[in-house]
């Protein structure tokens, strides 16, 4: 089913006694997963979400289909695969406090959601969002009260919706040359967004109708980021895909280190593409060009 | 010890001193040298006292200078036998025995031909290097230039000069001399080194208002917009001397498709904004993209003029340039990998990145043209003539159970820092990655 190396340790603790600092969590290899259930092996995953009660979902996306796992004491078990008529290219995905996958699905650009059961739960629909242009969603995060930060590349914005879909804020992201891909939620309400040609980050407060930028460009240190998520302790985690690496910032933007490199082997990234940290200190990678989710535990 | 005594001996009866003796001879009566801003100051170099005739002692030894003072253009040191003003005769840090830098020297009296702030510099300026248009001392051209005024610029420029040499065509100021628009020190004005900003240059020469003119624009007021978008300055073979590849509305003459009349208040507005615009005559391709399910980013947010120019371009498909500059607007780390890389990739330094990617949208990772790795390198590279190491589908990868081996399973197509676009320092690391038993 799965090829983890069970070498974890019990970081769960250590991990939460740790306040943040300014050094970077060193990620070490703890294992990879390569198939299903069934040992049906992965293609181009693109999307891992994980949450502290040992949940695990791959974004299948070569195979057109999720994949279920739990994650407990260093194995992952399970890897039954759910496959939907309404998301066949699914993408990014989050899991939401009840247990739900939330799955944005690229082709339809719909972000859908599947119950515990693997049953579809219907798509969350836009309600009240300002302008005529339709939603294109590119990107989302789901907060602790399972509100949904979607990047809308259709306006150049991010829109915060209640879990029925009702926006409840609308922050505007310039319109300049830069190109978002990815939006975050700290753990103070603050978001988020990556710019990737300049590698920069942006920042909102949580009352705050745009966006600004904070820190400088990262292009010297970060190739091409596409993915930023908050470790919910003030640290943000970037997918550096074209640089293959995991790169820490601070809030401020400010540069906290780089982890990992470019290869084929266990513990190497090739195209990496979404990240999830849970609250055990363990970070999950879709290493989508090697074919496979790979899990890091992060020790200081 | 005794040979350091007879060393020292011959250099006091030869007269020669130590090299810090020499800087330090500064001269009253000089003119000040200034340091320009990043710039040192050149130290001067007169003040040598120097037998009558001043440079005549140099040309002594140096007798080619004979011939080189009757020639057209003389710089005016060399006429007037000063050469320590750029010279130090006996001791220098510096090449030829200059007395500073090359930069440092000319900037002494030419400084003001530089613009302090400039919008565009030249390359060979900016780097120091006057010499690679100027002969320091003589030349039978102008301003001591080494070549004749468009043949030395056609000397780095080539590309533009044979196109304007054989444009059907022809813009009379190229053919008169490139500095008539462009200034080659570098233009406090404008970009490429022009004189002046598009269109304040082309009004210089071109009265946009006559009526002539203004019916060839279709009565649009153009003075106030960039006529480079749509015409090309060096010449072509497309009448009006549009630019190589026209936007068929703008080659018709159809203005108002996209614009507003001439006649409203505000004549160049679009009718529609962004992609809906393009979407009038271009929907099925547009839909065609879309369909897909990865859609390039710029595509999918209606940024349609993010890689295209809507009237004229020169070049294929009216990008606003080649793909280095277009696809490296975004993708600037990919360009630099490959600028850097020991072995280049020919289609990426040719900017022709739409080989291997589909700009637009595609159904494979990283918009591949090719679902098949070694088919698309295939396109251009015979790899069993390359190497007989098996590849293919069937072929497993033996450092991850869900690879074959690929030729990007040893080559990184974008470039490395080593030779083949290998991204290990040596065959062996490569080779072992896989073949670990030979691991020493």
């Amino acid at each position: 089913m799965t090829t983890l190396r069970p070498k974890l340790l019990l970081l769960g603790s250590l991990w939460l006694a740790t306040p943040a600092t300014t050094r970077a969590a060193n990620f070490k290899h703890v294992g990879s997963i390569y198939a299903d259930d069934k040992e049906g092996p992965l293609r181009a995953p693109e999307g891992v979400a994980c949450d502290d009660k040992g949940a695990l979902v791959v974004a299948d996306t070569g195979n057109a289909r999720l994949l279920t796992y739990g994650f407990r004491d260093g194995k992952a078990t399970g890897g039954a695969p759910v496959r939907l008529p309404q998301a066949t290219y699914p993408v990014r995905v989050q899991i939401d406090r009840k247990g739900n996958v939330l799955v944005l699905d690229r082709k339809t650009r719909k972000i859908v959601r599947v119950d515990g059961a693997g049953g579809y739960g219907g798509a969350i629909e836009v309600k009240g969002a300002s302008g005529a242009t339709p939603i294109l969603p590119l990107a989302f995060k789901v907060d602790l009260a399972d509100r949904l930060y979607v990047l809308d590349a259709g306006e150049r914005r991010v829109l915060v919706l209640e879990p029925d879909g009702k926006v409840v804020r609308e922050v505007a992201l310039p319109r300049g040359e830069q190109e978002f891909t990815d939006v975050a939620v700290g753990p103070t309400g603050k978001l988020f967004a990556m710019d990737s040609t300049a590698a920069r980050l942006w920042v909102a407060d949580p009352a705050a109708r745009s966006f600004q930028p904070v820190g400088e460009s990262l292009k010297d240190r970060i190739s091409f980021p596409t993915y930023v998520t908050s470790d919910g302790r003030g640290r943000l985690y970037v997918v550096d895909q074209h640089g293959n690496a995991i790169v820490a910032l601070g809030e401020d933007g400010s540069f906290q280190g780089r982890e990992l490199s470019m290869g084929w082997s266990d513990g190497s990234l090739y195209y990496p593409v979404q990240l999830c940290v849970n609250g055990e200190g363990l970070a999950f990678v879709a290493d989508r060009n090697n074919n496979r989710v790979q899990v890091f535990s992060l020790s200081r | 010890m005794l040979v350091q005594t007879i060393l020292l001996i011959s250099a006091l009866a030869l007269g020669a001193q130590p090299p810090l003796a020499a800087k330090q001879a500064t001269p009253a009566g000089t003119k000040a040298r200034k340091a320009r801003a990043g710039v040192p100051a050149a130290p001067s170099g007169s003040g040598f006292k120097l037998k009558p005739g001043g440079g005549k002692v140099c040309f002594g030894c140096h007798a080619d200078f004979e011939a080189r003072l009757k020639k057209a253009s003389v710089h005016t040191p060399v006429k007037s036998g000063d050469c320590t003003g750029c010279h130090n005769p006996h001791a220098s840090e510096h090449p030829k025995l200059l007395a500073g830098t090359p930069q440092a020297i000319c900037l002494d009296c030419h400084a003001a031909i530089v613009p302090a702030s400039p919008r565009s510099a030249h390359k060979p300026v900016a780097e120091g290097r006057c010499v690679g248009c100027h002969d320091p001392h003589a030349s039978e051209f102008k301003a001591n230039l080494v070549k004749s005024g468009n043949d030395l610029c056609a000397s780095c420029h080539k590309a533009i000069a044979e196109a304007a040499a054989s444009a059907r065509h022809k813009h009379h100021p190229v053919e008169k001399g490139c500095s008539i628009c462009h200034d080659p020190h570098g233009s406090a004005a404008a970009s490429s080194l022009l004189r002046k900003d598009v269109p304040a240059l082309c009004l210089g020469c071109h009265k946009i208002d006559t009526p002539a003119l203004a019916r060839k624009h279709l009565d649009y007021p153009v003075k106030s917009t960039r006529c480079t978008t749509c015409h090309d300055p060096h010449g072509s073979n497309a009448q009006g001397m549009f630019l190589a590849n026209v936007h068929p509305p703008v080659a018709r003459g159809q203005c108002a498709m996209c614009h507003e009349p001439a006649t409203s208040k505000t004549p160049f507005k679009t009718r529609q904004v962004g992609a809906e615009l393009c979407r009038g005559c271009h929907s099925q391709k547009m839909s065609a993209m879309l369909e897909h399910s990865r859609v390039h980013q710029p595509v999918l947010e209606g940024a349609c003029l993010a890689c295209h120019g809507p009237h004229a371009s020169k070049e294929k498909g009216l990008l606003k340039a080649n793909g280095v500059v277009v696809c490296g607007a975004c993708h600037a780390d990919t360009i630099r990998r490959q600028e850097g890389s020991k072995t280049r990739h020919r289609p990426i330094a040719a900017g022709d990145c739409y080989r291997c990617h589909d700009p637009h949208a595609g159904d494979l990772p990283l918009l591949f043209v090719n679902p098949n790795g070694i088919e698309l390198c295939g396109g251009c590279h015979d790899w069993q003539k390359h190497s007989t190491h098996p590849i293919g589908n069937k072929v497993k990868d033996p450092r991850n159970a869900n690879l074959t081996l690929q030729c990007q399973s040893c080559h990184r197509a974008h470039g490395s820092e080593y030779k083949n676009m290998v991204p290990y320092a040596n065959a062996t690391t490569l080779c072992t990655s896989c073949h670990d038993k030979f691991k020493r």
